[in-house]
């Protein structure tokens, strides 16, 4: 039972096999409107919601870096003298890392006290200076871990010193920030599985219509790939519109939101800029679209192929 | 073609549909297969186009042991066979033409083939001027027609039907059961399930009688002496 001759040739039939099922899925969605619209909303809706999330985590993040804030190590040292102090700062100013230091001397520390008092007189009772003497180092990089290294390089070099630094707040940002991110990971992972679920039913339903035609078709030598072809196409069909039309309500969410977030950063005194999304963004929640899409309508339709 | 060594099919329920049928169908013959209804007319059928599967025993067709044919080897093994049944089994969704590309769709036909040969098909069984109807306009006589226009239509080595004469009058039954001899006329071996006896018995082709699941004669060696 040879095959005969008249048939195009392999790679021309697998074409226009391909062709023929995506116009008959298109065919088939576009008989179905009702149903593909519904589809298409719940895909953006999926796909919508973590991208805008994210976009919010990451203009939060964009915000906490528009504050200004030099995050600085104190060291504070019980020192005699302004020539002990000289010394140790230019001791700190040639660590690599260190990008500013300030020497405030326990005299000057105490004159600027006296001077932000009511009455200076106040603090005539004093028998000695009991402020220590100050060094403001300002390090060349503001990460947490930068910070965190600093920190011990400086309680190594001083011993007796005390060491103090205000990153501690970066730090609970880029922790915040972390977990924000999983939270979103984890809730996108179930919103996909979610919508892969309803896709995969929507196919399998749509297989099962098609049963005569499907078993008429086995009939006639069909292979599975050939019956599941439309759907598979389908799939994409819809993912492709689930990822415009998520697309179009992300940027309708920026738009809603970029006024009021700007004013108020504005009124906090922090200058900013809401950021919409990228390119990259659009690319992805295309692709997102295009794979759940697919995914769904395989697994629908290989389980009703399966009956 | 068609070769079955003791062959017996149980279905779940229990039912014994075929017990112990051997039979030799030989490449260009053509034969009737009768007997009452629930002989396992059907079964036997269903058995050589591997739509079922055998309890026992040995089935060949066309040199190929279906017992040892994987799943994945199925849809090219039944591009070969072309199956007439009695209620022609068309899609109702699309026109005659659509219906009767269907093998060649699945074939891979290029477009302007496929319609051409469609056409031949359907002009074959004296449709043509029918092609873009819809099939519930058409006839019982015609449905059934088309039904095996769809069989042919991409020239399997093996026709079986099902009782393709089972809803008409006598004489369409008379015309369908020409097509088939033309059909075979022209080298395609055929095996036809039918209970029209009075019909069959006046073409001095080979009858296969089966009754309870057993079959009487067994070798069909006759090849096609024209007719």
């Amino acid at each position: 039972m040879k095959v005969r001759g008249d048939r195009a040739g392999y790679l021309e039939a697998w074409l226009y096999n391909h062709a023929e099922a995506a116009r008959r899925s298109l065919w088939r969605r576009a008989r179905a409107p009702g149903q593909t619209l519904i589809l298409v909303a719940v895909l953006g809706f999926i796909l919508a919601l973590p991208a805008y999330l994210w976009l919010l985590l990451d203009n939060a993040r964009a915000l906490s870096e528009g504050v200004d804030h030099e995050p600085r190590i104190a060291l504070y040292l019980d020192l005699d003298g302004d020539e002990m102090l000289s010394a140790v700062a230019a001791q700190i100013d040639a660590l690599p890392g260190v990008a500013e230091v300030a020497a405030i001397g326990a005299d000057e520390a105490l004159a600027a006290y006296r001077a932000s008092l009511p009455d200076p007189g106040l603090l005539d009772w004093l028998e000695e200076n009991p402020l220590p003497a100050i060094i403001e180092v300002l390090p060349r990089e503001r990460s947490p871990e930068a910070l965190a290294a600093m920190e011990r390089q400086l309680a190594a070099l001083l011993p007796e010193a005390t060491v103090v630094s205000d990153h501690e707040w970066v730090r609970q940002l880029a922790a915040l920030h972390a977990a924000g991110l999983r939270v979103l990971v984890l809730v996108s992972a179930l919103l996909a599985l979610g919508i892969t679920l309803i896709l995969a039913v929507a196919s399998a339903a749509e297989l099962r219509e098609r049963h005569e035609e499907i078993a008429i078709s086995r009939i006639s030598g069909a292979t599975d790939r050939f019956l599941r072809r439309p759907s598979l196409y389908g799939g994409l069909v819809l993912g492709l519109g689930g990822g415009l039309f998520s697309l179009i309500l992300l940027g309708l969410g920026v738009v809603l939101t970029r006024p009021p977030v700007e004013e108020a950063a504005t009124a906090f005194g922090i200058p900013f800029t809401f950021t919409g999304p990228q390119a990259r963004i659009g690319l992805m929640l295309l692709g997102a679209g295009l794979l759940l899409g697919w995914t769904g309508a395989r697994l629908g339709s290989a389980a009703a192929l399966r009956d | 073609m068609i070769r079955l060594h003791r062959v017996t099919k149980r279905f779940a329920c229990g039912t014994e549909a075929l017990r112990n049928v051997s039979l030799r169908v030989d490449a260009g013959a053509l034969a009737f297969l009768t007997g009452p209804s629930g002989a396992g007319k059907s079964t036997l059928l269903r058995l050589i186009a591997r739509l079922e599967r055998p309890t026992r025993g040995r089935i060949m067709v066309n040199g190929l042991d279906l017992g040892s044919l994987a799943r994945r080897r199925e849809p090219q093994f039944r591009r070969n066979i072309g199956l007439v049944f009695q209620d022609h089994r068309l899609l109702f969704d699309r026109p005659v033409h659509a219906n009767v590309a269907l093998p060649l769709e699945i074939l891979g036909y290029r477009r302007t083939e496929a319609r051409k040969r469609v056409r031949a098909a359907l002009d074959k069984v004296g449709l043509l001027q029918k092609e873009n109807a819809q099939p519930q306009t058409l006839s019982a006589g015609e449905q059934q027609r088309v039904g095996i226009a769809r069989a042919i239509v991409h020239r399997p080595a093996l026709l079986l039907a099902d009782e393709p004469t089972g809803n008409l009058d006598p004489e369409l039954s008379r015309e369908i059961i020409q097509l088939f001899l033309d059909f075979n006329r022209v080298g395609m071996t055929a095996l036809i399930a039918s209970h029209n006896l009075g019909l069959i018995s006046a073409l001095g082709r080979p009858v296969l009688h089966l009754e309870n699941g057993r079959l009487e004669a067994r070798h069909v060696t006759e090849p096609r002496s024209g007719g």
